[in-house]
């Protein structure tokens, strides 16, 4: 069974649309890392997910469950890292889990939640005083009561220094080895690729990649990165490039195009951008990197696309 | 039960506000005073006594009926709505508990913010009067810490109610503060305009003015809980003629005995008007949890 099930969701604020016809399936016990620029349309996704927005067409399956109709149960079952959250200034640390324990019904000690995330010793402290990786912690804490079957994770690395994101890369992995399907989103390559099965790449509100770590590995295998230096180059001028055979993507910032192409394919590329009219002043190619095809998926022409601001929508 | 964790962590989140710690330190003066004035300005006269109680608690009332509400919706109207705006209810609802047990669980928790000072004032009033009061003081001091208490939690719904069914703060602002300004500036003048319209329309009697008038005057909660209060010490009938009367009381209005009296319909008993105040209990939540059912976070 999948623990989590989109189908043609769609999601719309006023006229803006933030998720647009994404379907997307996460099978039991995987870790999936949900990838894509700030703004892509992850966190409305989550919300969806957890009944904080409703979609305004398509159908969401969470554990089995309509997450409006079981809202309760879904959350149940679910830890959840939310984004944009603050903590209970007042309440101290442990109170936090206390209340998490407390709402679960689950049997914990919450100085042992505490000391797995790193918390043991603030647990007195009001949380109030906390930095925002300590709030992060305490979140993610909260999240682990009870041993919940899904783990959604929304951004879980920010405010964490690079020891802290280790960490809590360990807690998903622990969680992972338990039999936990864990739902982890960020927009930094380097967070997931470790831990993750499989990814998927949100884009205005698009999903434009959903493969296994080792078959965007296979696919940055083969190819190349192509950078060509080309004045005023607009996102239009690349339509025929993206149409080729070999090409994976292409973006440009107006001053360099960059291609992830296969090897073979990088004469035709530079014929299609000759033909589109662009003067191409110089190129090199190297080999590609994963972060490269993460880069090509999600940066550049953006904004050409979404000029009404869409590609803005963090809701 | 998914509410009572709400409201037990709400509890714990609002008594560490210093707002729980200024009423109780308020009520307990103010109930207190009431029982030192008994005590020592009453002197050794029962009958005397009992006299300056009532009079003490006949213009206390007024002062509970506008402190009461005004700081339980001061302690309510952001409840829900800082919640929204801070974040907070990200963590709240990542956790396992309905939409409408979130609106319930603050209500109580609020509830018991507002009623603890009120009860434990009570209380200590009660230690201070016990050894010279009555039976029938003792008695009518419990009614009326009761009877404040609820008009307390009468307006913990109204707050919370309107911040379950707004997006931010200041809406909630706005709305808490319109409807206190409509129950204690506005409402007579709404009184006084269906009156004369329906007077206008259907040629209404005197006596049957007075009783359309009775009948809006009831349905505010804090002119109810002051007739409620007053039922006290008078009976119903008094008590609802004292609702027409001048300054506080003091000049009462003839015509409205006349109008009223000399038997006063059960429809206006004090059960009836008892009741009116906790329609006021259950409507505002019901709208609030209805819309907050609806929200988008």
């Amino acid at each position: 069974m999948a623990a989590i099930e989109l189908d043609g969701v769609t999601k719309r604020f006023g006229d803006v649309t933030a998720v647009e016809e994404l379907d997307l399936t996460v099978p039991e016990g995987e870790v999936f890392g949900f990838l894509g620029p700030n703004g892509a349309g992850k966190s409305t996704t989550i919300n969806v997910l957890l009944d904080f927005v409703r979609p305004s067409s398509g159908r969401v399956e969470v554990l089995g469950m309509d997450p409006q109709a079981d809202s309760v149960a879904v959350r149940d079952r679910t830890g959840v890292l939310p984004e944009g959250f603050s903590v209970y200034d007042r309440l101290t640390g442990r109170e936090h889990i206390e209340f998490a324990i407390e709402s679960k019904e689950a049997d914990v000690d919450p100085d042992a939640v505490l000391d797995r995330v790193g918390l043991a010793g603030d647990g007195d402290r009001k949380a109030g005083g906390y930095s925002k990786g300590m709030a992060q912690r305490l979140a993610l804490g909260m999240a682990l009561v009870g041993d919940p079957d899904l783990l959604i994770l929304d951004e879980p690395s920010s405010g964490l220094d690079p020891a802290g994101a280790k960490e809590m890369r360990d807690i998903v992995r622990e969680e992972a080895d338990r039999g936990a399907t864990v739902f982890f989103s960020s927009h930094v390559l380097g967070q997931v690729e470790a831990v993750c099965d499989s990814v998927g790449i949100l884009r205005d509100g698009e999903l434009v990649a959903r493969d296994s770590i080792e078959g965007l590995r296979e696919t940055v295998g083969t190819g190349a990165t192509l950078e060509i230096t080309a004045e005023g180059v607009t996102d239009d001028d690349l339509g025929a490039v993206r149409g080729l055979d070999g090409v994976d993507a292409a973006s440009t910032d107006g001053a360099t195009v960059t291609v992830q192409c296969d090897s073979e394919a990088k004469t035709a590329v530079i014929g299609a951008l000759e033909d589109a009219g662009v003067a191409v002043e110089d190129f090199s190619t190297r080999e590609s990197s994963l972060e490269d095809l993460f880069l090509a998926y999600t940066e550049g022409s953006a904004p050409d696309e979404a000029p009404d601001g869409a590609t803005e929508v963090d809701a | 039960m998914s509410w009572e964790a709400v409201a037990r962590k709400d509890f714990r989140d609002a008594v560490r506000s210093r707002w729980l710690w200024v009423l109780s330190v308020l009520s307990v003066l103010v109930f207190a005073g009431a029982a030192v004035g008994r005590l020592y300005v009453g002197g050794g006269n029962q009958q005397e006594a009992a006299a300056i109680l009532r009079g003490f608690l006949f213009y206390l009332k007024q002062g509970t009926a506008i402190i009461i509400p005004l700081t339980a919706l001061v302690v309510t109207y952001a409840s829900i709505t800082r919640e929204r705006e801070s974040g907070t209810i990200k963590l709240l609802l990542s956790l396992p508990h309905s939409r409408d047990d979130v609106v319930l669980g603050k209500f109580l928790g609020r509830s018991a913010v507002v009623t603890l000072p009120v009860l434990i004032g009570f209380v200590v009033a009660l230690l201070a009067l016990l050894p010279a009061a009555s039976g029938l003081d003792i008695f009518v001091y419990v009614q009326f810490a009761l009877l404040t208490a609820l008009l307390g939690v009468v307006f913990v719904g109204i707050g919370v109610g309107v911040s379950a069914a707004v997006s931010t703060n200041q809406r909630a602002l706005v709305g808490a503060g319109g409807l206190f300004a409509v129950f204690w500036f506005l409402w007579n003048f709404f009184v006084t305009g269906v009156n004369r319209a329906a007077t206008d329309l259907f040629g209404l009697s005197t006596p049957d003015q007075f009783r359309l008038r009775l009948a809006l005057k009831i349905l505010n909660p804090i002119q109810a809980y002051k007739t409620l209060v007053d039922s006290l010490f008078m009976s119903d009938l008094e008590g609802r003629i004292r609702m027409f009367s001048m300054l506080f009381g003091m000049i009462p209005n003839q015509q409205a005995a006349q109008a009223l009296g000399p038997e006063l319909s059960p429809a206006f008993g004090d059960a009836v008007v008892l009741a009116a105040m906790l329609l006021w209990l259950v409507l505002p939540l019901t709208v609030g949890i209805v819309w907050f059912r609806e929200a988008e976070l």
